[in-house]
């Protein structure tokens, strides 16, 4: 019994770690294969707004709050409530639209496979090979 | 007013707010839609008895901003921002209608952005978003950024208001991102008498110049700003002080300010500087004005923010004339406890307190002693701030 419990505890951490690990996805058309934290940042934020060849970035974010979207914004040092924020001053200033929210992984990956530009997260088993993987973030990254 | 006459000016506000109601589906096809957005920010505002001023409770529409947004091309948006204060209303006479911004801004990349037209210059870190209240805590802004104490603290003296053309972005230095702005506009000397003739222009040949340094590393953001402007409205006292004209104008006013902002696991801190000074050259004539803000905050948890803020603003004005002395030195110190909550994503529901310590010290031909005046007073504010 007592192993029982001890396999289901294992599985259990096992399957969390497993669904909060995230992977950061982009469209074929993008011109980058994998990107850093600092990329990343700049892309979200809105300071950087083009790919290096100098298409469009379409920034999109997850609707649901949860683990996937914690882990992605807190791998920039950023919190959610910080993105709003962000967000909404580049717009009250001008400086550009809040990115789209998708309402689900499963559209996320629609999304990002059929727009040209377009940059994401899913929770990494989700990805498939619709979509470049440009970076897998841990959830204790 | 006759019964045509109001009929006809309803119909030309019909039409002129007609193209609001129906913006995208006005625009063009195959371009992009005109985005119009705005907020406002109704308060209720407690203010405590001073000096020979009973106290007051007042409802107002403190703010509300309408913007309209259109991208042109790939590179280039317009942007139109107006603001109306304190109840607009132009029958009652209360309030404002201001045209703050109307821009057209080319984007080449984050390292060159030209921005011309109307605009809010960038100074320190709150002068571009001080009117932008759906960002900011508080209900009363540090003091130099109240827009709607308009009426009586010469805010446009503090921060600059108004540039036209300005180039700004930043660029990266390993994780550092370098920040830099400068920009050109009137000087202070506006014309706001019709008999002078068109009003709203300068009427000088002098600039405001102008711009920010800043540097940006993960959390933290700190910059320093700096204008350069010449002034004409101490021309009148040249009389009184026994010179000339000449010598009192183009009087060179510089302002130099610092900011500072840095978040860590929930907690924020902000704080910045301005100091004016009016080089005149002649010791007769004398101002200078100080301020200072600071503010500690905490983000109980998504939606709670709470903070503690303190202010100080500093005004020493001197005329050394023979007959009319005048020396005049004003503190406004504000200790301010608020919070703010985002009851959903456009709503935020605000609380302040603030106690604030006035003192004034004044010294007037023929008297010979310094008067001093002190008053405190408590404001208790609560407001909704909505985003549409």
């Amino acid at each position: 019994m007592k192993v029982c419990y001890i396999f289901t505890f294992c599985l259990l951490v096992f399957a969390n770690s497993a669904t909060a690990q995230v992977a950061v996805i982009a469209n074929a058309s993008v011109p980058v294969d994998e990107i850093g934290k600092t990329e990343l940042g700049d892309l979200y934020t809105g300071d950087i707004r083009n790919w290096s060849d100098g298409n469009p970035v379409i920034v999109l974010d997850l609707q649901p709050k949860g683990d996937v979207k914690n882990t992605f914004y807190k791998y920039f040092g950023k919190s959610t409530s910080r993105m709003k924020s962000i967000w909404l001053k580049n717009m009250l200033q001008g400086e550009g639209d809040p990115p789209e929210s998708i309402a689900t992984e499963d559209e996320m990956l629609e999304k990002v496979a059929s727009t040209p530009g377009a940059i994401g997260f899913i929770s990494e088993p989700k990805a498939g090979e619709s979509v470049k993987i440009l970076l897998v973030i841990e959830p204790d990254a | 007013m006759s019964a045509n006459t109001t009929t006809r000016r309803s119909i030309i506000v019909i039409f002129c707010f007609l193209p609001l109601l129906f913006s995208t589906v006005v625009a063009q096809r195959g371009e992009s839609p005109i985005k119009v957005f705005g907020y406002f920010q109704t308060s209720l505002q407690q203010w405590g008895d001073f000096e020979d001023r009973p106290g007051s409770n007042s409802f107002s529409l403190q703010q509300l901003n309408l913007f309209f947004q259109k991208d042109l091309a790939r590179n280039w948006t317009a942007f139109v921002n107006f603001e109306v204060l304190n109840n607009f209303s132009s029958s009652r006479q209360w309030g404002a209608l201001n045209l703050e911004e109307a821009w057209v801004k080319y984007r080449l990349n984050e390292k060159f952005n030209l921005k011309l037209g109307l605009q809010i210059p960038t100074f320190n870190n709150l002068n571009t978003i001080k009117n932008r209240t759906p960002l900011l805590p508080y209900i009363i802004r540090p003091i130099v950024y109240e827009t709607s104490f308009n009426e009586f603290i010469l805010i446009e003296e503090f921060v600059p208001n108004r540039a036209f053309a300005q180039a700004y972005g930043f660029f990266p230095a390993g994780d550092v991102k370098i920040d830099y702005a400068a920009y050109l506009g009137n000087s202070p000397n506006i014309n706001d008498d019709r008999q002078q003739g068109q009003t709203g222009v300068d009427t000088s040949a002098s600039f405001l110049v102008g711009g920010r340094l800043g540097l940006r590393w993960k959390n933290l953001k700190a910059g320093i700003s700096a204008t350069h402007e010449k002034r004409n409205d101490f021309r009148g006292l040249s009389q009184l002080i026994n010179r000339s004209t000449a010598e009192l104008v183009n009087v060179p006013t510089v302002r130099f300010a610092g900011d500072l902002s840095y978040t860590f696991a929930g907690f924020s801190l902000e704080g910045e500087f301005i100091t004016v000074r009016v080089n005149d050259g002649i010791p007769e004539l004398n101002l200078d004005l100080d301020f200072y803000y600071g503010t500690f905050g905490y983000h109980i948890n998504e939606q709670l923010f709470a903070y503690f803020s303190y202010w100080a603003t500093i005004s020493d004005f001197l005329l050394d004339a023979p007959q009319h002395y005048l020396m005049e030195k004003e503190e406004i110190l504000v200790s301010n406890f608020g919070l703010s909550y985002d009851l959903i994503n456009r709503i935020r529901l605000k609380a302040q307190y603030a106690r604030v310590t006035l003192t004034d010290r004044e010294q007037f031909f023929p008297a010979t002693t310094l008067t001093e005046k002190e008053g405190k007073f408590n404001v208790y504010s609560l407001a909704i701030s909505v985003f549409f």
